[in-house]
């Protein structure tokens, strides 16, 4: 358990947030009791309908908010502290930048604030600009940026000191078809260099193309986590693809499945989207508020 | 020169400043760590909040030691990069367009046209730079929090001091630039718009009365408002009289018949005189009885004694270390005096008062030198190396009147019913001058530690404050720190009138500050508030920088020297401010919930 336990980058305990106007009153709970525990190497997805304590979670565990109650760990240490910053990077939910620099300005005072040197910096930043396609634009203020632009520098901003985490709080947002692409492709080249990657997204079907495991919250609850492909599979059915079957085979098929000519192509379970997973879920909930049981996560 | 309060030597001050210092911040940091606890312990508990309060000291102290200058430049030149893009700029367009219609303001008939441009040009910039810093500061952190700008800033290893520190740093260093450049300008504008010369009058040239040495005495043309004297010797080289603060050099130059006469750029307009000063004041009152102090005639209570006219009252002041070497052809001295009328008298003589000069040890005295004192006119004098005692015998300044380095000067006023008012500084020997041009410069080091402070107030209130708010509480703090004096006044009673509750019931019931309440229970309550109330405000302002000690104008203006000691104090003090408001700034911000 021990050896298990320095794998976990991010673990939250009962983790809660009010959030209160000036005099102290209640407004809204944003986050219920959320444990979650999110190891080496996974991306993670955290989906929910709008409003449903998605940024509050990231922020909580940037420890830009600070707990109700419950906990927040990253590394093993308090979301508050500043320290394990060195080895996060966080793209905000908009791109909040300061719109009189330019690229190459921007990443060079990130890359101050964590203390490299100039030589360093130069480099990375050269790098980054490339790496997120804004050459081309690269000595204009970002307030000309459009939107795609500006989350492209924002990632490359939240990549900087090459971090051991990222929080994507919905990365593909305002990106064009290609850009959603190479940010897909980014994140899962990011997993194949062993880092974690937590991120938010309303587009479902992003999230099914990269994540390992997903979280989905809904009014500040947590109404389902676990590996994608097993909560997608309706275990209830089977899915049998075949080619070359005749009418005649067809009849037989179901009595006669192994020994006719057809050649089995797939039999598997068959799955369903992630949009009538999340929509079953969402409408579930609203049917039954109230904290639902999580199940356990099965290997797959 | 008025000079009202004298700042200890550095070495005197620092002692005490620390001790100070060192006390304010234990006891904030009592108050802090008590409001701290509670506020936790509200939250988490008793043992919880104890907790908390451990951890965030235990990370302070850590924090402390893993500030970065990079990471504190890089906030500093964003902070720049700020501030030229919010047009700070401005700023010296509304300067210049200040300089150029500073003609409209300003009395061309001024008797010290240098002084009051020179006060002018530099309390304009003192008000545009605090300005400047007072806007700058108090909205930065604000619109950075509010555009969540700062999410981007806090999540990368910052530590809350450094972005406090940072933009302390960003914003004095344009302001420091800031101050440069209106200094340049400054300069050569004083210097510019009064530079002038004359001609002299050749048709009032006459030969001086009772002068067989054949100089001649006239008047120049009238040119920048006003017109000199001139005094020309037999061979050609000659002076005028100072007026509106100079004199100029006049040159006879003879060409055959024909003399032509040159007069020289303005003299000693701008002066940085280096006094040396007495070290102690008696007094004498009307009957010749020695005092500490003189009396009082109702106003400036604390620091100037007065002494009447035509009675033995007297001032003497002594002075150390006035030896042959220092001073080898006598003493210049100046001596200012405030002249209290009790009867108009003729306003244009001014008052009639002696000096004499006294051996402290043997007693020996000069013969009295009498002159004629103006309210608050500097009376420059020279006393010669050779004199005369009472009787008229001839004595010399330092083998008869000077033991041990020491010498007495007593003054009276001889003018029945008229008063002279004095304090320790009004006298002194005007010992060397210094550069106009350093103690000009030296008066910006006023300027720029006010906009420091400014700058770190405004950080520190917008920490937990909303942009505007932080403007006023940091405007709040200037102004209270400007009033410090009056308010300590008002607490310890000397203000007539009482604390604001005393006050506010006089005047809704319509009596002056000084009627005696009649004792009642009203009165106690009032007074009982007021005290408190007053303990609270003495309290907050002590720990206020006193603004008015921060400036220089006055001894640049008044053509003294600014002596080391004031920029010591000036610096130290506001670099203290800077360490204690980025402590408090730290743990508002380390405190606060950024994405709220
Ligand atoms: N600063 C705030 N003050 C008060 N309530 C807030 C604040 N921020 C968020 N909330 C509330 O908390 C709840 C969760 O908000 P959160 O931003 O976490 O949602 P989200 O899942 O990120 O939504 P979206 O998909 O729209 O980004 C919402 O009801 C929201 O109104
Ligand atoms: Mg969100």
């Amino acid at each position: 358990m021990s050896s298990e336990s320095s794998d976990v980058v991010v673990e939250t305990r009962n983790l809660s947030k009010v959030y209160r106007d000036f005099w102290g009153r209640q407004k809204v709970r944003a986050l219920k009791a959320l444990d979650l525990e999110i190891r080496r190497g996974e991306i993670f997805g955290l989906l929910g309908p709008n409003g449903s304590g998605k940024t509050t979670t990231i922020k909580l565990l940037l420890g830009l908010l600070f707990p109700t109650s419950g906990q927040a760990l990253v590394f093993g240490k308090d979301a508050t502290d500043v320290s394990k910053n060195e080895r996060l990077g966080y793209l905000p939910e908009e791109s909040y930048l300061y719109r009189f620099l330019n690229a190459e300005e921007t990443l060079d005072f990130y890359g101050r604030l964590f203390d490299m040197p100039a030589r360093v910096r130069k480099e990375r930043t050269a790098e980054l600009i490339k790496l997120v396609g804004l050459d081309w634009a690269k000595r204009r203020q970002l307030k000309e940026y459009s939107k795609g632009m500006a989350r492209r520098i924002g990632l490359a901003q939240a990549l900087v000191n090459d971090p051991e985490l990222i929080l994507l709080d919905e990365p593909t947002s305002g990106l064009d078809p290609i850009g959603t692409r190479e940010m897909k492709d980014l994140i899962l080249r990011l997993k194949e260099q062993g880092k974690t990657v937590v991120m938010c997204s309303h587009l479902l079907a992003d999230v099914q193309d990269v994540c390992d495991r997903i979280a989905i919250l809904h009014q500040g609850e947590l109404k389902e986590l676990g590996r994608v492909d097993s909560l997608l599979k309706l275990r209830d059915e089977t899915e049998i693809r075949v080619r070359g079957l005749s009418e005649a085979a067809q009849a037989e098929l179901r009595a006669f499945f192994d020994r006719s000519d057809a050649s089995v192509l797939a039999m598997d379970n068959p799955t369903t989207t992630l949009e009538d997973l999340f929509l079953s879920i969402v409408r579930e909930s609203e049917a039954r508020p109230g904290r639902r049981v999580v199940k356990q996560e099965q290997q797959s | 020169m008025v000079l009202e309060n004298a700042l200890p030597p550095f070495d005197v001050w620092i002692g005490p400043a620390l001790l100070f210092f060192g006390v304010a911040v234990a006891m904030l940091a009592v108050l802090a760590l008590l409001a701290g606890y509670l506020v936790a312990a509200f939250r988490y508990g008793p043992l919880g909040g104890g907790d908390v309060v451990f951890r965030t000291l235990r990370t302070a102290v850590f924090d402390l030691f893993s500030m970065s200058p990079r990471r504190i430049a890089a906030l500093a030149w964003l902070a720049i990069q700020e501030s030229l893009r919010r047009r700070v700029l401005v700023g010296f367009g509304v300067f210049v367009l200040i300089l150029l219609f500073a003609g409209w303001f300003l009395d061309p008939q001024s008797t010290d046209p240098a002084s009051l441009y020179l006060s002018f040009v530099l309390t304009a910039t003192n008000f545009l730079v605090l300005l400047m810093a007072l806007f700058l500061s108090a909205f930065s952190l604000p619109a950075d929090i509010k555009n969540h700008t700062i999410y981007t800033i806090v999540t990368k290893p910052v530590r809350p001091g450094e972005i406090v520190l940072g933009r302390i740093v960003g914003f004095a260093t344009i302001g420091t630039f800031l101050l440069a450049i209106m200094g340049v300008i400054s300069y050569f504008f004083v210097v510019r718009v009064v530079d002038h010369t004359h001609e002299v009058e050749i048709a009032s040239l006459e030969p001086i009365a009772n002068d067989a040495s054949g100089a001649v005495t006239g008047r120049t043309t009238l040119d920048a408002n006003h017109r000199h004297q001139v005094t020309i010797d037999a061979d050609g080289v000659g002076s005028t009289d100072t007026v509106q603060g100079h004199w100029h050099e006049v040159d006879a130059v003879k060409d055959g018949d024909e003399t032509t006469y040159v007069i020289g750029p303005p003299r000693d307009l701008y002066t940085a005189r280096v006094p040396a000063y007495p070290t102690s004041l008696r007094f004498k009152d009307r009957t010749g009885r020695g005092s500490d102090r003189g009396i009082s005639v109702g106003y400036e209570w604390s620091y100037r004694s007065f002494i009447e006219g035509a009675t033995l009252a007297s001032a003497t002041w002594t002075f150390h270390n006035i030896t042959p070497e220092r001073f080898p052809d006598g003493l210049p001295i100046e001596l200012t005096v405030r002249v209290f009328r009790s009867h108009k008298g003729d306003i244009e003589q001014g008052i009639l008062g002696s000096l004499v000069l006294k051996n402290p040890t043997t007693g020996r005295t000069s013969g009295i030198t009498t002159f004629r004192a103006k309210d608050n006119q500097i009376d420059e004098r020279f006393i010669k190396r050779k004199l005369t005692d009472p009787e008229g015998n001839p004595i010399d300044l330092f083998d008869d009147l000077v033991s041990d380095g020491q010498l007495e000067i007593e003054l009276q006023c001889l003018d029945e019913s008229q008063y002279f008012g004095v304090a320790l500084p009004d006298i002194y020997i005007r010992a060397r001058d210094a550069s106009f041009s350093i103690n000009f410069l030296k008066s910006y080091v006023g300027i720029w530690a006010q906009m420091l402070l400014v700058t770190s107030f405004g950080v520190m209130f917008s920490t937990f404050l909303s942009g505007a708010v932080a403007m006023m509480a940091t405007a709040a703090a200037l102004v209270l720190g400007f009033f410090s004096q009056f308010i300590h006044e008002v607490a310890v009673g000397i203000v007539e009138g009482g604390g604001p509750t005393e006050a506010l019931m006089r005047t809704l019931t319509q009596r002056n500050q000084t009627t005696e309440l009649e004792p009642s229970l009203t009165k106690s309550v009032i007074q009982a508030v007021d005290s408190v109330f007053m303990f609270f405000m003495e309290w907050v302002t002590s720990l206020l920088p006193d603004f008015r000690r921060f400036s220089d104008v006055d001894y640049l203006a008044y053509g003294f020297d600014i002596p080391p000691n004031v920029l010591g104090i000036q610096v130290v003090s506001a670099i203290g401010y800077v360490i204690a408001l980025s402590a408090i700034g730290y743990f508002f911000l380390r405190t606060r919930e950024v994405a709220r």
